[in-house]
Order: C-alpha cells, then structure tokens, then sequence
C-alpha cells in the first residue's frame, strides 16, 4: 500500500462516523466541471470516510428552487440527506411541508430566488423551520451579517447553521455564538492555522459541523485540518458527526434521518 | 494525527502575522506544529515586512534564524516604494541564504509587479539566481498571474513561485498559463480555496517538477493543502518532488 493512500493518511477517520453538512449534488452552470451525480458523489465520499452527507440540489441552488427539489426527491440514497431549497411564498412552503424535511438550504440573494429573510416576507417559512427545529443552511455570502442577527433574535429556536464561512471571520462568528445557542457553522473553509483549536478554546466542540464544499472543494483539505488539530478526541468526534446527528436528531418533522 | 510520511519542505511562511486573529502564532509554536506534520523546515517572511516596516520586518526573520537557523529560511521582504531601500535590504540581510529567497507582495505594497519600481529587484534576482516569492490572486491588477511571463523571461535565472497560484480556479488556470509561458515560473499551492482535480490538471498539464508545497503559516493551517497533495490521484514520487524535492533543488541544499 502506498505510504500516500487515503487509508494511510486518514485511517483513524473510519472511526469518526463523519457526517458531512456541505455537500452539492447534481449539475452545474459556473461550476460544470466539477458537478457530481449521485454515484460519482458517493464514490467520492467514500474515499474520505464521509459516511452521509446534508445535500443540497445544484438545480435548486442556482436555478429554481421546485425544479431543484423535484430532482433532489427523485434521489433516494440514504447516504444523502436532502437540504430542500425553500421559498418563503405560501405555496412553496406548503410543497415543503408535505416533504417533512429535516434540512433545507436558504438561498435568498441568489437573484433566481431573490427574497429576504426579514420577518415580513419570510416569517411564516421561519417559523415553520424553528417550530419543527429544522436544519437551516445558509452560506455567509447570502445573508448579512445584521440580517443573520435578527433571524437569531426573532427565532431563537430555529437550528442555524452557516455555511462557507472563511478563515477570516472569528471576531464576528466568536462572539455571535455565545450569544446565541441555536446558531452553528461549518468547517469546510474554517482553515487558517491553528483555528479549530483556537475555536474549541474560547468556545467549546459542539457548534461547528464538518463541511467538505464537495464536490467544488476536496475533502481532503477539511478533512486534514480536522485530523491534525490539536483537540481532544471528543471534540473531534463532535465535530467530524456528532453535533450533526444531535441537530438532525431534535427534528420533529421529516424522515430522511 | 495526520502527519507526513516524507519530510517536507514549506516555501511559504510568515513570522507573527497579527492581523485577524492571531492565535499560537510565535514560531516555537509553530514548531509544535511543524513537528507533528513533519514538516523539516519553513521560509518565512515577516509579516511585519509585507505590509508596513521591511525593516523591522527583515530583523525579525534575522533573529529567528539565529535561533532556529536549521527549522526555518528567510526571505528578504522588499518594499518597492522606498527609494533604494530594496537593495539596501538585500544586501544587508544577504546572509539570510544563497541563492537569496526574495519575497514580492505587490497586493500589499499596492505596487503592480510589472512596476519600474521593481526594476532593482528583478535585475537583482537575475544576477544572484534568486528566488522569488510573489503573492498572486486571480486576475488582480497589482499580481494577475499573467503578468509574469514578460517579468520571467526578462529575468531567467531568477526562479519565481507564484504564490497562491492565483487562488481560485481561474486564478489556478492563469497560473498554468504563466507556467506553460516561461519556464522559470513555479506554481505554489498555499490557498484557502482548493478545487477537487486542480492539483491533477496542474501536474498533467506542467508537470509535478513545476510545482511546490507552501502552506501559508501562520495564516493559513498546512494541514490542509498538505492533506490535498497527500491524496490527490497523481503518483507518490510526484508527491514527493512536489512536498520535499522541487524546493530543495530550487533551494541548492539536495
């Protein structure tokens, strides 16, 4: 075996049931050499130990939000669990509910989906989401920082977690987490040095999820970070899958757990 | 722990950049780091030096390599705008290493590197056979990868890694361009964005001896473009050379 090989280099992974929060599948526009159908998806997550992953539908994300789901229901892989792409109109979030979802993604500046995550237009879709404490995504380039702080003020039950937050941002998401309890983030661009450690420190395992970016990103580089921080075991398991599982376990609706 | 199964040699460094959110960030601390990665040694330069005082910035990597001469190298970070001072710099810190490693930041100095005011350095850098370490982005005005193909084969003995490689996938693909343009141009991978198969297109496309490893420390973590070249699908001596061997010749310490 190459002294390079995956096993080598990740081998201890396979015992931290990594469960994955940013993943895309299907095709895509800007990105269409990178786009993954479902089996393609799943071969690559195998290779880093990925176990399940929360995935959203490309469609969805940078076209229509229906046509998204409509493909993403047409998966069944109980190792992809849907991120559906909500609208916050009456009708959309009626499609959504029949889905009992366990996680959607918010796309709001996304000029296809264009709405605002303000209470007068999106108050009924947030409800619903922190009624059923359902699993928010929402990637930091489509929500304000000010916009995020009034979601959480307005729905402190509502399970947020930011997506595709950088390295360069812990004077805002540090202190914005110990104010508010239900808000999380990912790690698949959290890579500045020494970070994790530094975040575990101050604040405690149990509010970043692991994220590769897959398939735009390699998994290899999230994933390295994770297995090298200077962190206790139980911090590491928390964020390779447990926080996730404990998210997805306090849904109250929906099934593709 | 995830940990180097070669000892690797890191081009891309800074000592104590304390801009953001500095953490751990002294170079014993780094060494902590560096030691469970297996990581034999870093050029750094001062981050002091990129982005206000060369001087001062200069000095530091000067009083770290006294200390820890064997785990680190120091470039010679030039400020373009200071009449006369780059070369006053690189004379005066010309113990550092031979061949001289010269770091360019023209993002930071807001000073494009096709700029006359880099004219010195360039010639310089021709005449010691340097290195030269330059930021680049994607497209950027001040350090667009396509920039440096006139800059390159003005200068040929001089070696010029572009840092970052220009980051994002089009910047990655300008970096290509460059490389393929001027064959004293090396592509450096430190980066926050690393597209999957990126590390595969650069290899098939230039070959695994045009590239080298640099994690960006203590900015960025080197876990994880290292965990990125360790699993990529191209061969282990590719790997290798990419890791350890391309900066060690580069260098003239194989």
């Amino acid at each position: 075996m190459s002294r390079f090989s995956n096993e080598s280099i990740f081998g201890e992974a396979t015992d931290w049931s990594v469960w994955d929060v940013n993943v895309r599948v299907g095709p895509s526009g800007p990105n269409g050499h990178l786009g993954m159908h479902t089996p393609a998806l799943l071969a690559e997550m195998s290779r880093f130990f990925i176990q399940k992953a929360v995935a959203g539908h490309w469609t969805g994300l940078e076209y229509d939000a229906n046509v998204g789901n409509e493909k993403l229901a047409a998966i069944h892989e109980e190792r992809l669990i849907p991120a559906w792409t909500p609208l916050p109109d009456t009708e959309s979030i009626s499609q959504l509910v029949r889905r009992k979802p366990s996680a959607v993604r918010l796309m709001p500046r996304n000029p296809n989906h264009s709405w605002t995550v303000t209470s007068w237009c999106a108050g009924e879709l947030l409800d619903y989401l922190a009624q059923h404490r359902i699993v928010t995504l929402v990637a930091r380039e489509d929500i304000e920082w000010e916009s995020l702080v009034n979601v959480l003020e307005n729905f402190p039950q509502l399970p947020l977690v930011l997506l595709d937050i950088g390295y360069r941002f812990d004077h805002y998401i540090q202190p914005l987490l110990r104010r508010f309890p239900s808000l999380h983030f990912e790690s698949s661009t959290y890579l500045a040095y020494r970070q994790l450690e530094n975040l575990v420190d101050r604040c405690g395992p149990d509010r970043l999820l692991y994220g590769s970016r897959l398939p735009l990103f390699t998994a290899a580089t999230s994933l390295g970070v994770l297995a090298s921080a200077r962190i206790s075991d139980n911090a590491r398991l928390a964020i390779a899958g447990g926080n996730l599982r404990r998210l997805l376990d306090a849904v109250t609706v929906g099934g593709a757990k | 722990m995830m940990c180097s199964p070669i000892p690797v040699l890191d081009a891309h460094g800074h000592l104590r950049l304390r801009v953001r959110f500095p953490y751990k960030t002294e170079p014993e601390q780094m060494l902590e780091v560096m030691d469970a990665l297996n990581i034999e040694a870093l050029a750094v330069t001062a981050s002091l030096a990129c982005w206000n005082d060369v001087p001062s910035g200069n000095a530091e990597v000067n009083d770290v390599l006294r200390k820890h001469g064997k785990r680190f190298r120091g470039y010679i970070t030039v400020n373009p705008h200071v009449p006369g001072e780059a070369l006053r710099e690189l004379e005066r810190w010309s113990h550092f290493h031979n061949p001289p490693l010269i770091k360019v930041h023209p993002g930071a100095h807001q000073c494009p590197v096709n700029s006359p005011k880099y004219d010195a350095v360039w010639d310089y850098a021709d005449q010691t056979g340097a290195i030269v370490l330059v930021h680049t982005w994607d497209s950027h005005p001040m350090c667009g990868p396509l920039m440096f193909p006139p800059i390159a084969k003005a200068h040929p003995r001089a070696s010029i890694l572009l840092g970052h490689s220009g980051v994002t996938w089009r910047g990655y693909e300008q970096a290509q361009d460059a490389a393929v343009a001027a064959p004293n141009l090396y592509l450096e991978l430190s980066g926050s964005q690393r597209n999957r198969t990126m590390l595969e297109r650069c290899v098939n496309r230039l070959g695994a001896e045009r590239i080298v490893y640099g994690s960006d420390m203590p900015a960025l973590d080197p876990a994880g473009t290292l965990a990125d070249v360790f699993t990529a699908e191209i061969t282990d001596e590719d790997k290798e050379m990419i890791l350890r061997f391309n900066f060690l010749r580069l260098l003239g310490e194989s």
